[in-house]
């Protein structure tokens, strides 16, 4: 059987990419898949840090790219996971070292390792997007419910389009008390502006930027939030019928005042 | 109101004029808040009396114009300019409310590629002849985009949240950044609270790997995001937290403000039960 190769993608930067990824297959791999997560940001690379596999790297993808090392030797074994591993960008070389061939190349490479491919998608739109795009037959995109992030996700939808790929989205950092406020745009917004199937929706939630810091992913938080969060994603994402359930909000005026959709 | 000359005859006014500053808001990581700090920093210094250019080196995936509100004026572009299309005067958008500051909108439809480093270095001296400040809005990432924002400007100022991820782009871009005449730091979306209970990086963490001069911190308040997807900065709000903190910044960039860059605190309790009865803020 042969690997689903999705990029996670935004075009803005700073909106979750290397989270959801590092998550989305975390939850992956807790529910029996084998995945590899491959970092395409060469040069400005963190999906290591967020899995705290930093120390662990001894080759890199140029280097795969460059011959100078097998694949597998360049795949880093997840400390919790058995079935997860990261296959690093590389920290000091830039990001036209590599083409789109070659980049691709390398992702086809991974076919019998995976069950899912998840390629972490640097920001912009220049030459380490289309790599990462190269690479995938599918997308996620990831947006926050702002105006700069949503314009520049539906200028990476066209572009996507283009390559005439599935597309689906997720909206991150979702905070509900201020879309009741009418100061944040709703998910209905962003998704009739985008136009694009929903896979999932995550709060946003200080929980997450500890656990990023600290290199471990949030499904193993028990009782987390978020981690239940990323594995309706991950299940959605394998097929399943996972309904979006309604969340109250972190906080004393979403618990007074109303809920909000979540999952 | 001020003359834009791009060719001033000798012996003119706009021949003594000492050349603007050229400051590049950068961080190597995206989504930080270079974009909104270029749009705050220009609105206040412009506030101030300084003539200002602010440049969105985005080309794709600008955004300078939206946090402005100004989308509905760009009409042209800087790859226009470069490719001679339009005059530099007229791709200039006046801004709505300081009228001394001015945009110079990045193509929506092209690529970074498709800009010429050399000219784009050319445009920014011509932009510095002309205003007392040009802040160039960087791309995230350390591309093609990256090298166009830079080559033009000789003072950087890094932003950076208190994020390991952050923490280690921000590191690299000091380094690609070389032997510019400054570089400082802005720690952005700091949140006290989260700090206090160590479950957050400080200013000291950060600024421990950096080492960069501190010219301010930015706490993480909801009234960004708003200002932001409303096109209104916040520096112009007397009222706001941040827009204090943003127009000392400014003031440090000019030389007026010598105060120190305060670090944002925990709320007291006394403070959360104000916000909580009077709304935010």
């Amino acid at each position: 059987m042969s690997a689903r190769r999705i990029v996670l993608t935004s075009g803005k930067g700073g909106v979750g990419k290397t989270t959801t990824t590092a998550n989305l297959g975390a939850a992956l791999a807790k529910r029996g898949k084998r995945v590899v997560l491959v970092d395409a940001d060469i040069g400005l690379r963190n999906l290591d840090l967020v899995l705290g596999l930093e120390k662990r790297i001894v080759f890199d993808l140029v280097e795969v790219v460059e011959g100078r090392c097998q694949l597998r030797q360049a795949l880093i074994k997840d400390k919790r996971f058995q079935s997860l591993s990261v296959l690093p960008a590389a920290q000091t070389r830039d990001k036209a070292s590599v083409s789109e061939q070659q980049f691709a190349e390398v992702v086809n490479g991974l076919d019998e390792l995976a069950d899912y491919v998840l390629i972490d998608c640097p920001a912009g739109i220049e030459h380490g997007f289309r790599n990462a795009v190269a690479g995938a037959a599918e997308a996620i995109v990831v947006t926050t419910p702002e105006v700069s992030s949503i314009r520049d996700a539906d200028r990476v939808i066209g572009k996507l389009n283009e390559r005439d790929m599935p597309i689906r989205l997720i909206i991150n950092r979702i905070r509900p008390e201020m879309v009741r406020t009418g100061d944040m745009m709703s998910v209905e917004d962003v998704v009739d502006i985008l136009n694009v199937k929903l896979v999932g929706l995550i709060p946003d939630d200080e929980e997450v930027i500890d656990t990023t810091n600290r290199g471990e992913p949030i499904v193993l938080v028990p009782d987390s939030r978020l981690g239940e969060i990323y594995e309706k994603i991950a299940r959605r994402l394998n097929g399943e019928n996972v309904a979006f359930t309604t969340l109250s909000a972190p906080g004393i005026f979403s618990r007074l005042f109303g809920q909000r959709k979540a999952g | 109101m001020h003359e834009l000359q791009e060719d001033p005859a000798p012996g003119e006014e706009t021949v003594k004029r000492p050349r603007g500053r050229a400051i590049v808001i950068t961080s190597g990581k995206g989504g930080v808040g270079k974009t909104t700090m270029t749009a705050n920093i220009g609105t206040a210094l412009a506030q101030g009396g300084a003539k200002v250019a602010l440049v969105d080196a985005d080309v794709g995936l600008r955004n300078l114009d939206i946090v402005l509100g100004l989308e509905a004026r760009v009409r042209s572009h800087v790859l226009d300019v470069l490719e001679g299309r339009v005059t530099l005067d007229d791709a200039l958008v006046t801004d709505k409310r300081v009228p001394t500051l001015r945009l110079l909108a990045a193509a929506q439809t092209r690529e970074k590629d498709e800009v010429d480093t050399t000219a784009m270095h050319a445009l920014i001296d011509t932009l510095r002849e002309q205003f007392d400040y040009v802040l160039i809005d960087c791309p995230a990432g350390i591309e093609k985009g990256f090298t166009n924002a830079i080559v033009g400007a000789d003072e950087a100022i890094i932003v950076c949240t208190p994020e390991v991820a952050a923490v280690r782009d921000a590191d690299r871009v000091v380094g690609l950044l070389g032997n510019r005449e400054s570089i400082k730091l802005i720690v952005n979306r700091l949140r006290p609270e989260l700090v206090r209970r160590g479950k957050m990086l400080s200013v000291e963490d950060v600024n421990a790997i950096l080492r960069l001069p501190l010219l301010g911190v930015i706490a993480d308040e909801p009234g960004v995001i708003i200002s932001t997807n409303k096109g209104e900065p916040l520096a112009l709000d007397v009222g706001s937290t941040a827009g204090a903190a943003y127009r000392a910044i400014a003031g440090r960039i000019a030389g007026t403000n010598t105060s120190k860059p305060l670090i944002p605190q925990p709320a007291t309790f006394l403070q959360k039960l104000g916000s909580f009865f009077g709304g935010r803020r």
